[in-house]
């Protein structure tokens, strides 16, 4: 196969703002971390609807867990990447970097 | 703004979303380095200036402040550096869970065993000593244990600025020790103190 053949194309699971900066923050913690999801809508400015619908459809694409617990009465939810997500947020990057160098032939 | 839009962003654009949300992350999960320095510089600095006031360089205080008031002074400049630490603690923990909490929690304490044994052995061997070398001990030690949780956590966390710091502390609690009390109060709130809000100031100008 030869790489040269295609323009590599981007997932477009991340592909979309929104859904790129959910990835790109939850790439920033640390294996093993998971942020609350209160946290994370804050730090991105978006409704928690909005989130939701986009934390769903990484969940779906197996991206990102979504666990459910309490902290005393309250219902807290804790949002990490998988390795899954990791690993295809390292490929879409990489992609981008692919697209970039194709698209300049800038050094 | 659609989706649509957004998927006409150019791979460069979409390279500096990925940048600049890596940042703000970064910045919104790590406190603010001047809440955790400018305190403790201003502790070290007003407490052992009192200290240095009491034992003075050639023998007799500069200032009439007793060993206990000078000791006094220490620990209340020490209520705002710690209140504002535990308040960045329990933010963090509410951010984020997992593996970091549990090693904040280990990290946290340490700092609780370290304290407690330099008071059970300075408390046990400093009646045996004349007040000033007594004084010393207390102070020698209790910078000791700060030096090395500074650059325990410079290590865990890969923060060379803390290492740094914790080998600064280390030293100048050495050579203070060396040269005996009065040096020791000086070289700290100087060094130390100055060092400390040095150290805040400037690490809030670096990105």
């Amino acid at each position: 196969m030869n790489p040269d053949a295609a323009p590599p194309e981007l997932d477009p699971v991340i592909h979309g703002q929104a859904r790129l900066r959910v990835m790109a923050t939850l790439n920033v913690l640390r294996d093993g971390d998971e942020m609350a999801f209160a946290s994370v809508k804050e730090l991105l400015g978006m409704t928690a609807g909005n989130l939701s619908v986009h934390l769903t459809k990484l969940e779906d694409a197996g991206y990102v867990r979504i666990t459910k617990t309490h902290k005393g009465r309250t219902p807290v939810t804790y949002v990490a990447l998988t390795k899954r997500g990791r690993l295809a947020f390292e490929d879409y990057k990489q992609t981008i970097r692919a697209l970039l160098d194709n698209a300049g032939g800038k050094p | 703004m659609t989706e649509d839009d957004e998927r006409t962003a150019s791979p460069e654009e979409l390279l500096r979303v990925i940048e600049e949300q890596s940042t703000a992350t970064v910045r919104y999960l790590t406190a603010d380095p001047r809440l955790y320095y400018l305190p403790w510089g201003a502790a070290w600095l007003v407490g052992y200036t009192a200290f240095f006031l009491h034992y003075g360089l050639g023998g007799h205080s500069y200032a009439p402040i007793s060993q206990m008031q000078a000791l006094a002074v220490l620990m209340a400049a020490h209520v705002p550096a710690m209140t504002i630490m535990g308040v960045g603690i329990a933010r963090a923990n509410r951010l984020v869970r997992g593996k970091s909490r549990s090693r904040g929690i280990m990290y946290g304490f340490a700092w609780f065993a370290g304290f407690a044994a330099m008071y059970i052995i300075c408390g046990r061997v400093s009646s045996l000593l004349p007040q000033e070398e007594s004084g010393l001990l207390w102070a020698g030690s209790l910078l000791a244990v700060v030096g090395i949780l500074y650059m325990a956590n410079g290590a865990m966390a890969l923060n060379r600025p803390m290492f740094l710091l914790g080998i600064w502390v280390t030293a100048v609690n050495a050579l203070g020790v060396l040269l005996g009390a009065g040096w020791h109060a000086l070289l700290a709130a100087v060094l130390l103190g100055g060092g400390f809000i040095g150290a805040g100031l400037w690490l809030r100008r670096s990105p």
